[in-house]
């Protein structure tokens, strides 16, 4: 047996690095093949066929673009909640950002205290995810609903344009919940500014630079590749929401009567789309930005 | 130099960026830094107060923030409905424990390897599958359920420990996370271990792990509140009544109650069970904190 061929005893380093790489990732491609990838392709093709379930098996009917007609075309809550998705992920996503790179740059200072600050501001992170937001959003806690009543506000709100309208009321009633989903990109921005390395500044200042000009001529250039990956985590981590409108519809059909497996599938290809769609802008958006700021 | 909360004689060493301890112009920190402070607090208190409001305060519109008359009701109702149910509760809660160690040390441990992997190993398929993942990561995970059933089924997992464990690991956000802190290592330090004689596994558990540990302990703390907070796990794969969590029961239990006769009762079990399955994750929160905060300066090439 010449199984010398097979199992060299010596193979080149690119190939061995190589298989410590696919040896590190093993499980992690296991897993996600079986719970994440199949799962998906799954729902591709359910979202293809009138699925019907039935006590033994489940029944696939092939009906082709159909589903996905009828919740763009004839569907009549689901684009306009899609729409209000998209609106309040753009509105949010910058405000998220500007803030967390605003606390961050506060917590990055040296003053007494400031360990207690950071982890006050990282908080957030049990809040939004779990019983603590469920139970807010129950109790009408989450937003201040009672803002867009105040009748100034009313009087300001019915003097812009129409479509600014919405965005602007979202961002009044729920302002703080928007706040509460920073504390991750907090954390990331912080990391990132520790990293600048101090006689930078030293120079600079040196040089006869304002903390002003410092501001844009050295942080912001070095934190404009954290800003992709905050925004990236602030969209997934808004759609994913469980409070989420669209989430919530989509829950619903797919054991609703009237909905069905295939439709739901339908629905979620849809929204997986145009949230695609908001990354793909943002992240365009930001790297052209990126790019002017490193010149 | 020893940092003061007050020094009554600001010398050189005061003036200037930062400062060594309080100084004057420290205040507009102060002022800018306590309101968002108290607006990140809020939900806090509110979950705490809301566990101690009797029935006509948590009925109150708009809701109070801080409790005015605080009872004790809730929780004794909560703990009156506990005994009386037909498995121990000390089941449920040694479940989910148990289920939610496993699930973030096994989680931890798989995203760090495939970070590390996709982050400083070459090999074909890497960009590939960082694609894959990032495509995974925006897809919502609702509407996998169906599938995901049906494969849960296939491999045997259905009313077994490990279906509350495996379909929770692939955790897409983590493996995003983690690339982007372990991208900021400098390649010179792996370089350098390598010239020095480590393996890989000595690079990744020496070297990787307790640099990127902020990053780590942020997604221990999301996975533990993820598994911790499960319910749907134990609703949708699970038959038998032994193997399913605390977060479930607690869920029924407030369902159950809420749709019936006593709806007002059930309303603040509610709150008394939202604030007893929270503690943990605020226990958590405390105890990785440190980790978060003190070792993020640490990582990097001087």
């Amino acid at each position: 047996m010449n199984w010398r061929r097979f199992f060299p005893r010596e193979i080149s380093l690119r190939a061995r690095e190589a298989l410590y790489g696919y040896g590190f990732i093993l499980l992690w491609v296991i897993g996600f093949l079986l719970f994440a990838l199949i799962p998906l392709t799954e729902t591709f093709r359910f979202s293809l066929n009138q699925v019907a379930v039935t006590a033994t098996e489940i029944n696939l009917d092939f009906v082709e673009w159909a589903n996905y007609s009828r919740a763009l075309l004839t569907d009549p809550n689901f684009i306009e909640l899609l729409i209000g998705y998209a609106v309040e992920t753009l509105v949010s996503v910058p405000i998220v950002l500007i803030f967390a790179m605003i606390i961050a740059l506060f917590l990055n200072l040296k003053f007494p205290l400031k360990s207690l600050f950071r982890v006050i501001f990282f908080l957030p992170i049990v809040i939004t995810s779990g019983p603590v937001i469920r139970e807010l959003t129950a109790q009408g806690a989450a937003s201040a609903p009672g803002i867009s009543t105040i009748p100034a506000v009313v009087e300001f709100l019915t003097q812009l344009p129409r479509a600014l309208r919405s965005p602007v009321e979202y961002l009044l009633t729920s302002f703080i919940l928007i706040l509460w989903f920073s504390g991750v990109q907090i954390l990331i921005y912080l990391a990132s500014l520790q990293k600048i390395d101090k006689s930078i500044y030293e120079a600079a200042a040196m040089d006869g630079a304002s903390s002003w000009e410092i501001f844009w001529k050295i942080i912001l250039p070095a934190l404009s590749g954290v800003t992709i990956v905050n925004a990236i985590y602030t969209i997934v981590i808004l759609s994913h929401f469980s409070e989420n409108k669209v989430i919530r519809y989509i829950y619903d059909q797919t054991y609703d009567v009237r909905g069905g497996i295939g439709y739901a599938s339908a629905m979620a290809f849809i929204y997986f789309g145009v949230m695609l769609a908001i990354l793909v802008t943002v992240y365009l958006l930001l790297t052209r930005w990126g790019k002017r700021n490193t010149k | 130099m020893a940092t003061r909360w007050y020094q009554p004689y600001i010398g050189v060493k005061n003036r200037g960026i930062n400062p060594e301890g309080f100084h004057v112009s420290q205040i507009k920190f102060y002022i800018v830094l306590i309101p968002l402070a108290g607006l990140m607090l809020l939900p806090i208190i509110y979950i705490f107060s809301s566990a101690f409001k009797p029935p006509e305060e948590l009925f109150a519109y708009p809701p109070p923030l801080i409790v005015t008359n605080p009872t004790m009701k809730n929780f004794n109702d909560l703990f009156s409905i506990l005994s009386t149910s037909g498995i121990p509760v000390s089941r449920y809660l040694f479940n989910s424990i148990l289920i939610t160690l496993v699930t973030v040390a096994a989680s931890i441990i798989i995203s760090s390897a495939a970070a590390y992997a996709l982050s400083k190993k070459q090999f074909r398929l890497k960009q590939t599958l960082f694609v894959v993942n990032n495509v995974a990561l925006m897809f919502v995970p609702i509407a996998v359920t169906i599938p995901r059933f049906l494969i849960v089924e296939n491999l045997n997992l259905l009313d077994t420990f490990w279906v509350h464990v495996l379909p929770v690991l692939a955790m897409p956000v983590g493996l995003f996370l983690l690339k982007q802190f372990i991208d900021g290592i400098p390649d010179e330090v792996i370089e350098a271990a390598q010239i020095d004689g480590a393996s890989d596994l000595h690079i990744y558990w020496r070297i990787i792990l307790p640099m990127i540990q902020p990053a780590l302990a942020t997604i221990a703390i999301l996975t533990f509140q993820a598994a911790w907070n499960n319910a749907d796990t134990s609703t949708t794969y699970i038959n038998n009544e032994s193997l399913r969590t605390l977060a479930f029961y607690l869920t029924t239990l407030t369902s159950t109650t809420a749709t019936g006769a006593d709806a007002v009762a059930g309303q603040g079990v509610a709150a008394a069970a939202a604030l007893i399955m929270f503690v943990p994750n605020l226990i958590i929160f405390i105890f990785l904190q440190s980790q978060v905060m003190s070792t993020m300066s640490r990582s990097g090439l001087k």
